[in-house]
């Protein structure tokens, strides 16, 4: 989180969290591409807004563009198609094709942008917190917020554990064959050292009243506001109305 | 008052007795130190006099174990928290790990009684300077180090004020430094009149903080009595447990047939005060 | 059937099992260009240690959570849609359980182990003809024979993906002979039908969210189904049928090993525990005083 949040950062996570599935969801309920284009742009809008337009492009393009290579070389190589463009050894990439991969892609990106702005604008524990306040169990809100810190240990264990395998000469460097049998020691040691834990952490959530059912006075309150909740709520209808015009359509 | 009366305890899927007919009596604001070889039964004991056993890891109990007079056994495990707080050794995993502040992390046990805001900020305050760590409330607890986590952990016992707080081997899995601190916590534990059940090898620490020393072998409570006299006790090496340094530097000093007197005045040996 | 509790060891060990799904995946994906996730074996884990519902309710999170609360480097951004894959693998993982098909059975009779290699054979097998032998068969084209569209490149791949089948088959059996244990034969089975399914459902939303790609090893085989002539469901599909087995079977065998790994007595206070591992013949011990998971004094 920045130090001088902007506006868009303050907005309730829920805001946040309804704008990136709408624009994700309507993405690709839309179709084509001037819906996905137009997503991302206000995407990139919104983000410049929030001073995280440099930080948006790095993160969704390193997460997509890998996937959206992927597409264009399954898609447009080997879509069947009738308008055949050129010719790459055996594959065909014909116009279809490229159509077809150049939609994904608009897509995938539009998902991207829209996820990548509330998680860069986001603080997770706050979202989560929030849910919680609005009903959601508290045991959820437990499960969602520890996977956080969760994640770091388990890579930090890896890493101690990896290090005294390769000082007992099992290396991980080097080809895929070595690597593979670097990798493979090493999942089962983890996953047991990891799950070691999980008998005295829950005897100590005990006795901090963990089991106690019912509700509970949260610390933190994120703001809200009435036009939020108007925004949210024309959001959710106009994924509503596009997902039923998309099927009569079809129809 | 927490009671242990004729209490004997089996894990689950065991046969063995871990605990053979223990008494042992925690009044309000007592300090009861429980010293024992490893293996003798002592974190059953913890885990015992604070609900969890048999509660959350079932198990055999036989005998009862009252609060105020109340039995406690079968009762929800969250009736329990408000009562007797329980601490472990290792402080890593006794850290909620859903806290981004220590503030929060001690703020985490009242928040889960339902108290009203207002409530909790005010308790997880009291507990945190109560161990002198306010300084500490805006750190991450992921970033601490093991004294001051352990320190955190016995705030946010604190937090939920029970009227008891068992603390085992605090100070086992720390560094000398960590030791010290949470040494210090447990004299400032005492001054504040919460009742103290601890669980210590370091007998040095029990040493001038508790009123009553209980020494437990293979499941039994062999000597139950007041502090001083107990850890002067000849017996206590036959039974695993290591009297503390002043003791033995007495006894050393005895046994070569010098004069105790040598000792007076350079803070060593029982002549001076600690 | 019992479906299940929500108990606070269980409740603990979630964030966990859902940790361990995000690292080894993204791990396998990043070092192992190889048509496998191993992205579910926390989800397996609980749905095994825990019941049904407890295993649907990792999965879910687990996808949810990967998309909507994890922050970079571990986020994802695609993984949300695929709930309802993860839905079902960790409800299925509670039901394999509760029937006891996690159990080892060591000393099983040769005639048993005979079986069970049989049975593989015939799921595996079944999988094969469905998913692989259309190259060969389906009509208009082949690998060998149409002239504008095969290649030396696809022929390779073919055998490639023969051999990896032959070599998975190798492997269970190896295991079962190996071990002498006929519970590898139940796991594997309920591996394959988690794959089964998992592809059928996770084929449509694959194509219709993200054109069938999801950047990982399995792309290339949606590449060659698509080539020989498939459209992109179909070709989806297949490399479904072919992938999600492989890597469900792995990820069944992994948790079957951990379930024996892991100490009877942490296995056993979990809610489906002793269902899970079975209970040890005279479950009773005579001997040894023994501290609690917490720790020894």
């Amino acid at each position: 989180m920045p130090a001088t949040p902007s506006r868009y950062h303050r907005l309730n996570p829920l805001t946040k969290a309804i704008i990136a599935t709408t624009a994700s969801a309507g993405a690709f309920v839309i179709g084509g591409y001037i819906g996905p284009i137009a997503i991302i742009v206000v995407m990139l809008a919104l983000a410049y807004s929030a001073g995280e337009l440099g930080r948006l492009t790095r993160v969704s393009l390193l997460l997509t563009v890998p996937i959206a290579v992927s597409v264009v070389l399954v898609n447009a190589l080997t879509h069947a198609g009738t308008t055949v463009l050129f010719v790459i050894g055996p594959f065909d990439v014909t116009l279809e094709g490229v159509d077809f991969a150049g939609q994904i892609v608009a897509r995938l990106f539009a998902i991207s942008a829209s996820i990548g702005l509330f998680i860069l604008t986001t603080d997770p524990r706050a979202f989560v917190f929030d849910l919680e306040r609005r009903g959601a169990p508290p045991r959820v809100a437990f499960i969602a917020v520890a996977t956080i810190d969760a994640i770091p240990t388990l890579v930090e264990r890896a890493a101690v554990i990896g290090e005294s395998q390769r000082a007992r000469g099992l290396d991980a460097e080097g080809n895929l064959r070595a690597r593979l049998r670097g990798v493979m020691p090493l999942i089962g040691p983890v996953i047991l050292t990891s799950l070691t834990d999980v008998e005295e952490r829950s005897l100590a959530l005990e006795t901090r009243a963990f089991s106690r059912p019912g509700r509970r006075h949260l610390l933190w309150a994120m703001p809200d506001t009435g036009w939020e909740r108007l925004v949210r709520w024309l959001l959710v209808g106009a994924l509503v109305g596009l997902v039923v015009i998309r099927l009569s359509g079809m129809v | 008052m927490l009671k242990l009366e004729t209490v004997s305890y089996r894990y689950a899927g065991y046969a063995t007795k871990v605990l053979r007919d223990v008494d042992l009596t925690l009044g309000d604001g007592e300090i009861v130190g429980v010293v024992g070889a490893n293996e003798a039964g002592k974190s059953t004991l913890c885990l015992v006099g604070a609900g969890l056993a048999p509660g959350s890891i079932g198990g055999g109990l036989e005998g009862r174990v009252t609060i105020d007079g109340v039995a406690m056994t079968g009762r929800p495990q969250h009736e329990f928290a408000t009562r007797v707080g329980i601490g472990f050794q290792n402080p890593a995993t006794q850290l909620s790990g859903v806290t981004g502040s220590v503030f929060e992390e001690v703020a985490l046990g009242p928040m889960n009684l339902g108290l009203p805001g207002r409530e909790t900020v005010a308790r997880a305050k009291a507990a945190l300077a109560t161990l002198d760590i306010s300084d500490l409330a805006e750190r991450e607890p992921r970033r601490l180090s093991g004294g001051q986590a352990q320190l955190v952990v016995i705030a946010s016992l604190l937090a939920m004020r029970p009227a008891h707080l068992i603390l085992d081997e605090p100070t086992a899995q720390l560094d000398p430094e960590g030791t010290r601190l949470v040494g210090v916590a447990l004299r400032e534990l005492a001054a504040s009149g919460a009742a103290l059940l601890v669980v210590e090898h370091k007998t040095d620490l029990l040493d001038g903080l508790c009123d009553r020393i209980a020494v437990i072998d293979a499941g039994r409570i062999v000597l139950d009595g007041a502090a001083g006299e107990v850890l002067e006790d000849p017996r206590l090496e036959a039974w695993g447990v290591e009297a503390p340094a002043r003791i033995r530097l007495d006894r050393a000093v005895a046994e070569r047939g010098l004069d105790p007197a040598i000792l007076t005045g350079t803070g060593l040996g029982a002549r001076d005060d600690a | 059937m019992s479906w299940g509790r929500f108990d606070t060891r269980t409740i603990v060990l979630i964030p966990i099992a859902i940790a361990i799904n995000i690292v080894l995946g993204q791990t396998v994906s990043a070092v192992l260009k190889v048509p496998i996730y191993l992205d579910s074996v926390g989800t397996i884990l609980v749905g095994a240690l825990a019941g049904p519902i407890p295993g649907l309710v990792t999965g879910v999170l687990a996808n949810l959570v990967w998309t909507y609360v994890v922050p970079p480097p571990f986020h994802s951004d695609f993984a949300a849609p695929f709930f309802i894959v993860a839905a079902w693998i960790g409800a299925w993982s509670g039901i394999v359980a509760q029937l006891g098909l996690f159990r080892s059975r060591p000393n099983s009779t040769w005639g048993q182990v005979a079986i069970a290699a049989v049975v593989v054979l015939l799921v595996l097998g079944g999988i094969g003809y469905y998913g692989f032998v259309p190259f060969y068969t389906d009509g208009t084209f082949t690998f060998f024979g149409d002239t504008t569209n095969a290649s030396p490149f696809f022929v390779a791949m073919g055998y490639i993906i023969g051999i990896g089948f032959i070599a998975a088959i190798l492997a269970i059996i190896g295991l079962l002979v190996v071990r002498r244990d006929v519970g590898v034969g139940y796991v594997a089975v309920a591996g394959l039908i988690c794959g089964i399914v998992s592809a059928l459902i996770s084929a449509p939303i694959s194509a219709i969210v993200f054109g069938g790609v999801t950047g990982s090893g399995t792309d290339v085989l949606v590449a060659a189904f698509q080539q020989a002539g498939a459209d992109l469901s179909k070709a989806v599909l297949q490399q479904g049928l072919l992938s999600d087995p492989i890597d469900k079977t792995l990820e069944f065998l992994i948790v079957f090993v951990i379930l024996q790994t892991l100490s009877r007595r942490f296995v056993a206070r979990f809610p489906q525990g002793e269902k899970a591992i079975g209970v040890e013949p005279g479950a009773v011990e005579p001997s040894g005083v023994e501290a609690s998971g917490a720790e020894a004094g």
